[in-house]
C-alpha cells in the first residue's frame, strides 16, 4: 500500500545505472527494450552507454536475457514474493531467517549484495513481468516490487515499471480509468462503474459462469482460460471481433472479421509507461475497423427501449 | 420471523442488499415481496426469486442454495439472519451489529469491513474474510467471524480489530497487512501467512510455512490466549492452552515492513 | 433566442452591480435585444456570468494516475448514472471526465483551465478534455523543468530559447505556460530539490531557479501570450516559504505573472512547530507588484488528493504522513507526485492552512487580482467552492468556524481580526470576471454584448439550508440551457482554446537532433495533431 513510483522510459535511457528485470524475458518478449530504452543506449547522463549500467536479471530459469545480464539471480519457482520481502527487510537493516531464505534458492549474502548495489546506484529501475503477475501471488508479487522501489527512495532515486503484454492493454487501462475511475474489471450493470477484482474480473466471471453473454474484442480467452471458463463461453451467446479466426471464434455464435489496428486501422496506443503514440495505418483493409463495428452495434442497441436501472437510494452499493 | 425460500435459481448473480433486518423489520409481506433486487442489469422483485412468509420482523430465515445471491445482510445493525443453505459474496459486509448464521457454504468477502456483530458459517468460505476492499485502509474493525470449514485467500486482510476463527485449512496470505485483531487457524494455512503484517495476532494450531521475514523467539503459552480460548469456548471451539499439552512458538514480523505482529504456532509436547 | 428577465444582474466587468435588467441571447452570444424565442423568468434570482476556474487539475496523465491510486475514494464518491444523454461516472476528488463536466456545469462554472500538461503526454490530456462535456477548456503546458529550455537559458541563448518555447507550446496545442517549482522537478530526477532561488540547481553548472523564472517570464511576454507565465513557486508548503515567494515576486521585476495557489506559499515560522500564517506579509508584498495576479488555492477541511508536479514535496509528504504515494517522472520535461490526504481542523498546520487561503482572499484588496480556487483537488474539491464563498461573505459565520480551531492554531493566524465581507459583485469578480481577464478570454466572464452566453442564475435566497451558490436554478452555456433546477438538460461539447505563437520554423532543425538523442520516440510522433483537439479555437499571437 505504499504506492507506485515510476517514470517514462526516457528517464531510464538517460539516467539509469542500475536496471533489474524481474520475472520477464525481454530479449524474447520485448525485443527492442535493451537497445531502445535501457541497456545499450547512450543516455544524457550515462554517456558510456552499456558500460555505465549494471543489469540484474531475476528469474526462475536462464533465458536468453541472461546473456545480457551482469548478474543473474536464479530463484526457485514461486519464491519471488519471499525474495522481495527479504530484500525489503535487508534494506531496512532488519532480521531475516537464513534457512528460510535458502529455500528461495538464494542466500542472504547474495540478496544483501544486490540491495547494497541498489543503494549505491544513482538511478535504479525494476522492470517486472508476467513471471510475477501471473504466478502464485499475482497482484501481491507485483505489489512487492512496487513497495521495494518506493522504499528504495529513502536511499536513492528508484522507480519500477510493469512490462506489459501485447494488445495495448495499457491503453485500455488508461481510457477505462478516465471514463470509469477504474482500470479493469468494471461492472456497469447498476448504471455506474463498480470495481472488484476477483468478482468482476474476466477469468473469475467466466469460470464461475456469472455472465450470460460475451463480446470479445482483441483477445483470445478460448486459448488461455481455464477449461470451465472456455466451456461457459461455448454455452452462452459469444460474439468475437478479431482480424483472425481465433480459438474463441470457433466456440462463438458470431465472428466479425475486423481490420488490424495499427496496420489497417488508425488509433492511439499507449506505451508501457503510459505515453500515447499515434498509429498510422500503412495498408488498407476490406474489413471494417473494430470502432466501426462497435458503433453500429451501439446504434442498434440505442434504438431499443431504455432499460436504465431505476436508482434505489439507500442501497448505495459501491 | 420472515422466511424467504429460494424458488428460482438466478442464472447470473443476484444482488440482494435489501435482505437485511434493518430493511425488513417494518415491512408488510406484500412490501417485502416487492422489494427491489438486481439481476445483472435488470431490477426485479424479491418474490421473483424467493417465496416470502411473515412480516415486520428482524429475524430472517433464508432457505436454499443462495450461492449466487450477493450482499445479504449488508450494513445490518441488529437482528438475525439464519441461512439454511449457501450464500453468496459480501454476506454481512459493513455490518455493525446482529447475527448471521449459515448452515452451508459462503463465497468471498464475508464480513468485509464489518465493525460489529457475529457471523458463523458451518461450511466453507471463500477468500477475503473480514477483509478491506481494494484500496481501503482497513478491513473489519470489530466483530467475530467463525468459519468451521475451509477458507480462501487473504483471510482478514488489513483487519484492524475483531476475531476470525477458521476450522479448516486456509489458502495464501491469511492476515495480509494485518493491523490488529486475532485470527485463529485451527488447521493451519498454505503460504505467506502474516505477509506484511503490522500488528495483531495469528494463531495456528498446525505447523505452517513461515516467510523469511519472521523469526521465532520462544515457545510458551501466552496469557492472552486463555482469554481468547475462553471466548471461543462459548461457540464450542477449543484452543489448546495447557502447558502439559504443549506450547506456542512465537514468531515476530513482518520485518519487511517492519511490523510488530505475532504468529503463534502450536507445538504439541511429544509424549 | 432567449431572454432572461427580472433577475438581478452582476456584471462587474461592465460596471453592473446588482441591477434588475434583461439579458438577451442569440446564436450563443449576448445580444442587445431579441424578439421572440424563450423567456426565462428570473425574478428572485441573481444572474452571474458563468464561473471560470483559472487553476484546476481535471485531465491528463497525473490526474489519471491519481484515479488509479484511490479506488476507495471512488467507491465513496457520488455516482453518476448512465442515461439517454448522460454517461456514467464517478464524482469525488478525482472525478471521471464526464462527471467533471456535469459537476462544474451543475455548479454554474462554464470555463475550466487545466493547469498542468506535459508535452509528452499532451495527447492524453486533450483526449480527456474532449471527454469532459459542456465546459470550455484551456490548458497550460509545463515548461520550467524542460531540459532543452533549461539548457538554453543556462547558456544565455535567449532568442533560441524563445523559439523553442514557442514551438513546444504549439506542439502541445495549449493556451499558456506553467512553471512548477522551477528547477526543483529537474533536481528531483536525482532525488533532490531546488528551494533556493539563487542557488545552482543539481545537475547544472550555473542555472538557478531565479534565472528560469525571469527567463520564462520574458519569453512569455515577448511571445505575447494572452495569459502570463503561471507560476507554482519554489519551496511550496514549507514553513517560512514567504521569503521564497516574495523573492519570486522580486525576480519577476515587474513583469506580468500569475502566482498559483498562493495559500501554499504563504507560511511564516521557521519549522513545523513554529509554522504560522504569512498571509499579511504576502498580501503586502503582492500590493507592490501590480502586474501580478494570483489564485487562492484555499484549503477546506476534509478529504483531498494532492496532485502536483512538485515531486520532492510529495515524497516528503509521504514520509511525514505515511500515506500512499505515487510518482511519475516524465523524461526531459517534468514529473508528478500524488498523495491522498485529509485536512483536519484539530491539526494545527491544517488549521493554519485553512485560515491562510481565506486571509489572502480578504487581505488582498483588489478582487480583480485574486481568484477563487482550491488548486483542485489539492486543497479541496472544486464542487465545494460555495463553502468558501460563504466564508468570504459572512464574517460572523467565519468567526464561528475559527472558534472550532485549537487556541494554538488561533494564535498563529490573523483571520479572526478580519471583518471584511465580500459583496456579490466581488464574488462575481473572483469567480468569473477576474479569471477571465487574467486568462485573456475576452468573451468570458462578462454579460456584455458579444460575450459568450455563459450565464448562471442562482436563487437570491437559497432553499432550506443550502448555501447560496450551491444549486443554480439555471446554467446556460453558449446560450443553451444545460442545467435546470439541478438537472442536466443538455450535454454539449465545449471548445478548447489553443494559442498559436509565432516562431521561426527553422528551430525544428535545432530541436529534432536533440530530441532524437534524449527522447524515446520518433520526432514525428511528438507534436499533438490539431485534429486531436476537438472543438479547437485557435488564438493567434
Amino acid at each position: 500500500m505504499g504506492g507506485k513510483i515510476t517514470c517514462t522510459l526516457g528517464e531510464v535511457k538517460n539516467r539509469a545505472d542500475f536496471i533489474v528485470y524481474w520475472g520477464g524475458n525481454p530479449a524474447e518478449c520485448h525485443p527492442r527494450h535493451f537497445t531502445k530504452y535501457t541497456l545499450t543506449q547512450k543516455g544524457k547522463f550515462v554517456p558510456e552507454g552499456r558500460k555505465g549500467r549494471t543489469m540484474v536479471l531475476v528469474d526462475i530459469r536462464e533465458t536468453p536475457s541472461a546473456r545480457a545480464a551482469d548478474i543473474f539471480l536464479q530463484i526457485r519457482p514461486g519464491k519471488d514474493f519471499e525474495v522481495a520481502a527479504t530484500m525489503r527487510a535487508l534494506l531496512k537493516g532488519q532480521r531475516v531467517n537464513e534457512a528460510v531464505v535458502a529455500e528461495t534458492g538464494t542466500t542472504v549474502a547474495q540478496l544483501q549484495d544486490i540491495v547494497d548495489r541498489m543503494k549505491r546506484a544513482k538511478f535504479g529501475v525494476i522492470f517486472f513481468g508476467m513471471g510475477l503477475s501471473m504466478t502464485r501471488g499475482k497482484h501481491m508479487n507485483s505489489g512487492s516490487i512496487l513497495m521495494l522501489a518506493a522504499e528504495m527512495n529513502a536511499f536513492t532515486k528508484f522507480v519500477c515499471m510493469p512490462m506489459r503484454g501485447h494488445g495495448n492493454v495499457t491503453g485500455a487501462d488508461v481510457v477505462l480509468r478516465w471514463t470509469t475511475g477504474y482500470p479493469f474489471g468494471i461492472n456497469l450493470s447498476r448504471g455506474y462503474p463498480r470495481f472488484n477484482p476477483g468478482e468482476f474480473s474476466t477469468v473469475d466471471l467466466l469460470v464461475r459462469g456469472d455472465n450470460d453473454a460475451a463480446l470479445i474484442l482483441g483477445a483470445d480467452p478460448g486459448a488461455t482460460m481455464p477449461q470451465p471458463g472456455i466451456d461457459h463461453l461455448a454455452r452462452i451467446p459469444t460474439i468475437v471481433l478479431d482480424p483472425k479466426v481465433t480459438h474463441t471464434s470457433r466456440l462463438s455464435r458470431v465472428h466479425i472479421t475486423t481490420a488490424v489496428t495499427g496496420i489497417s486501422a488508425p488509433g492511439t496506443a499507449y506505451r508501457m509507461d503510459e505515453i500515447p503514440l499515434p498509429l498510422r495505418p500503412a495498408l488498407k483493409s476490406p474489413y471494417p475497423t473494430d470502432e466501426e463495428v462497435i458503433r453500429r452495434i451501439r446504434q442498434v442497441v440505442a434504438a431499443k427501449p431504455a432499460w436504465a436501472p431505476a436508482p434505489h437510494e439507500g442501497s448505495g452499493l459501491s | 420471523m420472515i422466511t424467504l425460500t429460494l424458488k428460482d435459481q438466478p442464472h447470473v448473480p443476484l444482488e440482494a442488499e435489501t435482505i437485511s433486518p434493518d430493511v425488513l423489520s417494518t415491512l408488510s409481506t406484500d412490501s417485502i415481496r416487492a422489494l427491489p433486487v438486481q439481476l445483472g442489469k435488470r431490477q426485479r422483485r424479491l418474490d421473483d426469486f424467493f417465496s416470502v412468509e411473515g412480516d415486520a420482523s428482524d429475524e430472517i430465515q433464508i432457505r436454499g442454495d443462495a450461492r449466487k445471491v450477493k450482499w445479504i445482510g449488508r450494513g445490518m445493525t441488529r437482528g438475525r439472519i439464519h441461512i439454511d443453505g449457501n450464500a453468496g459474496m459480501h454476506l454481512g459486509a459493513h455490518m455493525t451489529g446482529g447475527t448471521i448464521e449459515v448452515t452451508g457454504d459462503v463465497t468471498d468477502w464475508v464480513g468485509a469491513e464489518m465493525s460489529g456483530g457475529f457471523i458463523r458459517v458451518r461450511g466453507n468460505a471463500g477468500g477475503q474474510i473480514g477483509a478491506a476492499y481494494r484500496g481501503s485502509l482497513s478491513g473489519m474493525t470489530d466483530g467475530t467471524i467463525i468459519v468451521d470449514g475451509t477458507a480462501g485467500l487473504e483471510v482478514g486482510m488489513r483487519m484492524k480489530r475483531g476475531t476470525i476463527f477458521v476450522g479448516g485449512v486456509v489458502r495464501d496470505f491469511a492476515g495480509l497487512q494485518m493491523k490488529g485483531g486475532t485470527i485463529v487457524l485451527a488447521s493451519g494455512a498454505e503460504l505467506r501467512t502474516g505477509a506484511w503484517m503490522m500488528r495483531g495476532t495469528i494463531v495456528s494450531l498446525k505447523p505452517i510455512t513461515m516467510l523469511p521475514t519472521f523469526s521465532s523467539a520462544a515457545v510458551y503459552n501466552p496469557t492472552v490466549l486463555r482469554l481468547i480460548a475462553r471466548y471461543l469456548r462459548t461457540f464450542g471451539l477449543s484452543l489448546p492452552v495447557d502447558d502439559d499439552a504443549g506450547g506456542y512458538r512465537r514468531y515476530n514480523g513482518d520485518t519487511c515492513v517492519p511490523g510488530r505482529g505475532e504468529i503463534l504456532v502450536w507445538e504439541p509436547r511429544s509424549a | 433566442m432567449l431572454r432572461i428577465t427580472g433577475g438581478t444582474v452582476y456584471d462587474p466587468a461592465n460596471g453592473i452591480n446588482g441591477v434588475v435588467k434583461d439579458i438577451c441571447i442569440d446564436d450563443g452570444r449576448i445580444v442587445s435585444n431579441v424578439e421572440g424565442g424563450r423567456t426565462i423568468d428570473a425574478t428572485g434570482t441573481i444572474v452571474f456570468p458563468g464561473g471560470v476556474d483559472v487553476h484546476t487539475h481535471v485531465a491528463g496523465g497525473a490526474l489519471n494516475f491519481a484515479r488509479g491510486l484511490v479506488p476507495e475514494n471512488q467507491r465513496a464518491a457520488r455516482k453518476f448514472l448512465h442515461g439517454t444523454n448522460r454517461r456514467a461516472g464517478i464524482g469525488g476528488m478525482t472525478p471521471t471526465t464526464f462527471a467533471t463536466g456535469y459537476l462544474y456545469a451543475g455548479m454554474g462554472w462554464t470555463t475550466v483551465n487545466e493547469a498542468a500538461v506535459p508535452i509528452l503526454s499532451a495527447k492524453h490530456t486533450h483526449e480527456e478534455l474532449h471527454d469532459t462535456p459542456i465546459v470550455d477548456k484551456s490548458c497550460l503546458v509545463l515548461m520550467a523543468n524542460n531540459e532543452m529550455v533549461l539548457d538554453l537559458i543556462e547558456a544565455g541563448e535567449v532568442e533560441r530559447a524563445q523559439h523553442v518555447v514557442a514551438w513546444l507550446i504549439w506542439a502541445a496545442k495549449v493556451y499558456g505556460v506553467k512553471a512548477v517549482n522551477p528547477g526543483g522537478v529537474a533536481a528531483w530526477k536525482w532525488g533532490k530539490n531546488a528551494s533556493k532561488l539563487h542557488e545552482t540547481i543539481e545537475g547544472y553548472t550555473s542555472l538557478t531557479p531565479a534565472a528560469i523564472i525571469a527567463g520564462l517570464a520574458k519569453i512569455i511576454d515577448d511571445l505575447k501570450l494572452p495569459h502570463p507565465l503561471h507560476i507554482h513557486c519554489n519551496n511550496l508548503g514549507n514553513p517560512g516559504n514567504i521569503s521564497t515567494t516574495i523573492e519570486t515576486m522580486k525576480v519577476l521585476e515587474g513583469r506580468r505573472a500569475h502566482l498559483a495557489h498562493l495559500q501554499f506559499h504563504a507560511y511564516g515560522g521557521d519549522d513545523w512547530p513554529t509554522m504560522r500564517s504569512g498571509a499579511v506579509e504576502i498580501a503586502e508584498a503582492f500590493e507592490k507588484y501590480p502586474n501580478l495576479t494570483t489564485d487562492a488555492g484555499a484549503v477546506l477541511f476534509g478529504d483531498a488528493v494532492t496532485i502536483t508536479a512538485d515531486g520532492p514535496w510529495q515524497h516528503m509528504l509521504h514520509q511525514l504522513t505515511g500515506r500512499k504515494w505515487g510518482n511519475l517522472d516524465v523524461e526531459n520535461e517534468t514529473g508528478c507526485g500524488i498523495v491522498p490526504y485529509v485536512y483536519r481542523d484539530r491539526h494545527t498546520v491544517n488549521a493554519v492552512q485553512w485560515a491562510v487561503g481565506l486571509e489572502l482572499l480578504l487581505l488582498i484588496k483588489d478582487p480583480w487580482r485574486v481568484y477563487l480556487t482550491t488548486d483542485h483537488p489539492n486543497g479541496g474539491c472544486f464542487w465545494r467552492y460555495p463553502e468558501i464563498i460563504r466564508l468570504l461573505m459572512d464574517a460572523e459565520f467565519r468567526k464561528e468556524q475559527i472558534k472550532r480551531l485549537s487556541t494554538d492554531a488561533q494564535s498563529r493566524i490573523v483571520l479572526g481580526e478580519i471583518n471584511r465581507e465580500y459583496s456579490l459583485s466581488e464574488i462575481a469578480i473572483i469567480t468569473s470576471a477576474g479569471p477571465a481577464r487574467a486568462l485573456g478570454l475576452s468573451h468570458k466572464g462578462h454579460l456584455g454584448v458579444g460575450a459568450d452566453a455563459d450565464v448562471t442564475i442562482y436563487p437570491a435566497k437559497p432553499a432550506n439550508d443550502e448555501m447560496l451558490f450551491s444549486y443554480p436554478r439555471y446554467v446556460l452555456k453558449g446560450g443553451e440551457v444545460v442545467v435546470e433546477e439541478g438537472e442536466i438538460r443538455a450535454v454539449s461539447e465545449g471548445r478548447e482554446f489553443v494559442f498559436r505563437p509565432a516562431y521561426d520554423a527553422a528551430i525544428e532543425d535545432y530541436i529534432r537532433p536533440l530530441f532524437q538523442k534524449v527522447y524515446t520516440m520518433s520526432f514525428e510522433n511528438y507534436p499533438v495533431e490539431i485534429e486531436r483537439v476537438r472543438g479547437a479555437e485557435i488564438v493567434n499571437s
